[in-house]
């Protein structure tokens, strides 16, 4: 019955990760329209460094790794989501100036390649392939649980780190900021003659969802107190944006929704199956392969996801025009951006053009 | 110096591999106007194919199976677009869709190979050829082979490109789709023979790659993907001739470096280069005006 439990929970937590995760990949893909086909590496990059920053210093053990601080539980967290916000920064400056959205997605693809190669083959920084490993489990001395009722515990946790993620999500998308994002999303080219400095605000949504990348991230290696380069494969990116295309781009819940689907039946449940006699992985290739097909099925019929991004409409109140008239110009420029029917369903409109 | 001049050598023969792939990412690009992201496990799916012919049915010649094989990934390529890529590009105008089904695509052909030939490296059933000094390169008859093939291959596509009516068709394409098409050129069916084109290349490339590092794994084509974006970008993206001088501008650069830093960090060089032309030159080298 423990490990009946123990299953569950598992499942849980990935359920609530991998919310946080697409929560992140889509204020950057979903509202602001970034390619982000390197979302895996900031992921890692939060991964490692929570590692590093919680584990004791490496002298003396037989991993080779940078850091080395045993730092506590929510600082090391926190410390795995600015690292993956100050590698955005840099991203940002070199690639989001000038380029094209597939230039963007052929440079952040490399850029997620090179860091793999990278990590693997420099040892001195997260102990290379191997991976970090070992990792001191959260507060599990503090209350002295057992590794089952870890499981429960940090399932828990992981929720209420989502909840108050998903609140200040919500509060995001919701505000000016939010707006402008989605202005972008939908033509650079109008915001930016509106005024809006495209740049700035699509550096502004890769540093959040970065940070999202970093904690998601630090809480797989909070978890399961281990992660490799295995863990990461370029091909985890397109998971992340399964759920997100599944659930429906540009909603919260819907990422909730996704994530169930996707993350949950269609990933962390195949890998409790026994393998077949003789084909080792052979589950986890189909598995992959019944992902990619199912995307494309999703993207075809109903590319505005299983719960669709809610039409934003602004009300101008009409009686406060009256009152200031003379300046009412410009309170309905600012609002037409938002209150365009058009651009905000993005997927559910693009279907007209063919 | 004699080390310098080593490296040079296996730089041609990088270089020669890479500019059969670049040309053919190229060729697609500049017709259809979006990235094939699934073109490394074009690669990976043509070497294997070759693989099949050549060590488990038939028994044939590595070079006969290397044109089956691109033959093959040839057709597979004109499928997929057929019934994949070019209804989402049609039906969506943002580009986002199909870029993602290529990504999606990428992630099924891989899982493809692996499930039917496994993670293990595997190499082809040829004969072990000899270094042999020849002028400052010390070389094997095989890296031989590689650079005529490529050297050929990229003469037929210059003189395709400025001498036959598919090519000037196909450039005319490049340059303006909807003026191409009212000029009264069938762009369906040049986009078909490009596709197809461009799944040869990767065909060819993936087995030659193959050849060179003497082994194929599944991954290898994926992991190859950024070099052949390092090339296309520094010679500008969906210039044909940037790309050829881009795949010889980084297959050197990558292969001179591994004489002085450690080997394993040899295609991050490529990155690197990727990164400084972003910075400072960020249409390519060699740009043409108006396609970035």
């Amino acid at each position: 019955m423990a490990q009946f439990w123990f299953y569950v929970f598992t499942l849980v937590f990935f359920l609530f990760d991998y919310f946080i995760l697409a929560m992140g990949l889509n204020i950057q893909f979903g509202e602001t329209g970034i390619l982000n086909f390197a979302y895996i590496g900031f992921v890692a990059l939060g991964a490692y460094v929570t590692g590093a920053v919680s584990l004791p210093s490496s002298v003396g053990t037989a991993q080779q790794y940078i850091f080395g601080f045993n730092m506590p539980f929510p600082f090391s967290l926190l410390a795995g989501g600015v690292a993956a916000m100050l590698m955005a920064v840099v991203v940002a400056f070199i690639t989001l100036r000038r380029l094209r959205t597939d230039y963007l997605a052929m440079v952040l693809i490399s850029l997620s390649l090179v860091l793999y190669d990278v990590i693997n083959n420099y040892v001195r920084l997260f102990n290379g392939a191997d991976g970090l490993y070992n990792v001191p489990q959260p507060m599990a001395g503090l209350f002295h649980l057992t590794s089952n009722a870890f499981v429960i515990f940090f399932a828990c946790v992981t929720g209420v780190v989502a909840l108050i993620m998903w609140f200040v999500m919500s509060r995001v998308t919701r505000s000016p900021l939010g707006r402008t994002f989605r202005a972008i999303r939908d033509d650079p080219d109008v915001a930016s003659a509106l005024g809006k400095g495209v740049f700035r605000y699509q550096l502004t949504s890769m540093l959040i969802g970065s940070f999202y990348a970093g904690i998601g991230g630090g809480l797989i290696i909070q978890f399961g107190g281990s992660f490799n380069p295995s863990a990461w494969l370029p091909g985890e990116t397109f998971v992340v944006f399964a759920v997100i295309i599944v659930g429906g781009v540009g909603n919260n819940v819907g990422l909730l929704v996704g994530a169930l689907l996707v993350e949950t039946l269609l990933i962390h449940l195949p890998a409790f199956l026994p393998d077949i006699p003789g084909h080792p992985g052979l589950i986890e290739y189909i598995d992959a392969m019944v992902i990619g097909v199912a995307l494309m099925v999703m993207l075809w019929v109903r590319p505005q996801g299983l719960v669709p991004e809610r039409v934003r409409r602004f009300q101008v109140p009409t009686d406060e025009l009256i009152h200031r008239d003379g300046h009412s110009v410009e309170a309905p420029v600012i609002d037409t951006m938002s209150a365009t029917p058009t651009p905000s369903a993005m997927a559910a409109h693009e279907g007209e053009d063919a | 110096m004699s080390q310098f001049w080593l490296a040079f050598g296996f730089g041609l023969v990088t270089a020669s591999v890479l500019a059969i792939a670049a040309v053919g990412l190229s060729l697609q690009f500049g017709i259809t106007n979006y990235i094939n992201f699934a073109y490394g496990d074009f690669m990976a799916l043509g070497a294997y194919l070759a693989y099949f012919f050549n060590a488990e049915a038939l028994h044939l010649n590595v070079w006969v199976s290397m044109i089956i094989g691109a033959v093959l990934m040839g057709a597979a390529a004109v499928l997929l677009n057929r019934f994949l890529l070019s209804p989402f590009a049609r039906r969506f105008s943002k580009s986002f869709y199909v870029l993602i089904v290529t990504f999606g695509l990428s992630l099924i052909m891989l899982n493809l190979v692996y499930s039917i030939w496994g993670p293990n490296n595997r190499t082809y059933n040829m004969k072990l050829e000899i270094y042999k000094k020849i002028g400052p390169f010390l070389l094997n008859k095989d890296q031989i082979i590689v650079m005529i093939i490529s050297v050929v291959l990229m003469l037929a596509i210059h003189l395709m490109l400025k001498t036959t009516r598919l090519g000037k068709s196909m450039r005319a394409m490049s340059d303006n789709t909807t003026l191409a098409m009212t000029s009264g050129i069938d762009t369906k069916m040049i986009t078909t023979i490009t596709w197809f084109l461009s799944g040869s290349l990767a065909g060819i490339a993936g087995t030659v790659l193959g050849i060179s590092e003497s082994q194929i794994t599944p991954a290898s084509g994926e992991l190859f993907l950024f070099v052949i974006f390092a090339a296309v970008i520094v010679g500008g993206v969906g210039s044909i001739y940037g790309a050829m001088a881009g795949a010889v501008l980084i297959g050197l650069s990558t292969e001179i470096s591994a004489a002085y830093i450690n080997p394993a960090y040899k295609l991050d060089v490529a990155f690197v280069i990727l990164i400084l032309t972003l910075l400072f030159r960020p249409n390519g080298v060699f740009a043409r005006p108006g396609k970035a």
